[in-house]
């Protein structure tokens, strides 16, 4: 690990143990992270027994040099952006461990749980009542946004 | 039989006491030093907080200079304070 920024070092613990023991329905691109530890794609399904069953979606990390101190980008790409009353029509996703109450005991699994969770506990699908407005509006970088959290339901 | 010790030579063994193997900040073993250090030992001490939660130094000070206002501790959000006993 010689010749790694202490970013990189937690990156790569983080990754092998996510390729050894990776979440159910989680799966990560290994040959990309491996080329760049700061920029990740992870494959996700929906679980079963919930509104995205059978349904395929890709997660875009990208770390600072500052991880794990400062949180990471977390967007949904790709032409699957699941519909869900937090997750906005250009990927971006309303949840708070991802900015305010980011914490450097949290990983890249953790953030991959949180979402799964957050995917399965939907009860309808339907983008965010804001979606036009904010998808035109907003930051390429949603950390950039200033998010207001106010539903803890889904 | 009598025996007459001319020199002898002693090796001791050290390690952290903690709750845990790893640091839950940089994830490197307590037993080895955070990732900004070279040497494991007192230049890369272990620190408790109040809520019994344990970190390299170097790594909790960090965080805690990242958080202006509400310093929690990591794992368990609690207000971090230093376990000074």
């Amino acid at each position: 690990m010689a010749g790694l920024s202490p970013s990189e070092r937690r990156l790569q613990k983080e990754l092998m143990s996510l390729m050894k023991e990776p979440p159910p329905g989680v799966e990560v691109d290994f040959d990309l992270a491996e080329q760049n530890l700061l920029h990740w794609i992870i494959n996700m399904e929906g679980a079963a027994g919930t509104l995205y069953e059978g349904e395929r979606f890709q997660l875009q990390f990208k770390f600072s040099n500052k991880y794990p101190f400062d949180s990471p980008e977390v967007t949904f790409v790709g032409n699957n952006i699941p519909v869900h009353p937090h997750i906005y029509s250009n990927g971006h996703i309303c949840l708070s461990i991802l900015t305010d109450d980011w914490s450097p005991a949290l990983s890249v699994q953790s953030v991959c749980l949180s979402i799964v969770s957050m995917l399965s506990s939907c009860k309808e699908k339907q983008r965010p009542p804001d979606n036009a407005f904010y998808v035109k509006t907003c930051n390429k970088n949603p950390k950039k946004t200033k998010w207001w959290y106010h539903d803890d339901s889904v | 039989m009598k025996l007459t010790i001319k020199n002898w030579t002693g090796v001791a063994t050290w390690r952290w006491v903690a709750n845990d193997d790893n640091c839950g900040i940089c994830r490197m073993p307590f037993d080895g030093c955070c990732p900004d250090c070279k040497l494991p030992g007192d230049d890369c001490p272990l620190v408790w907080g109040q809520c019994s939660h344990c970190f390299h130094m170097h790594c909790i000070v960090k965080w805690l200079q990242s958080q202006p206002v509400n310093q929690q501790c990591p794992m368990c959000r609690q207000p971090w304070k230093f376990n000074n006993k």
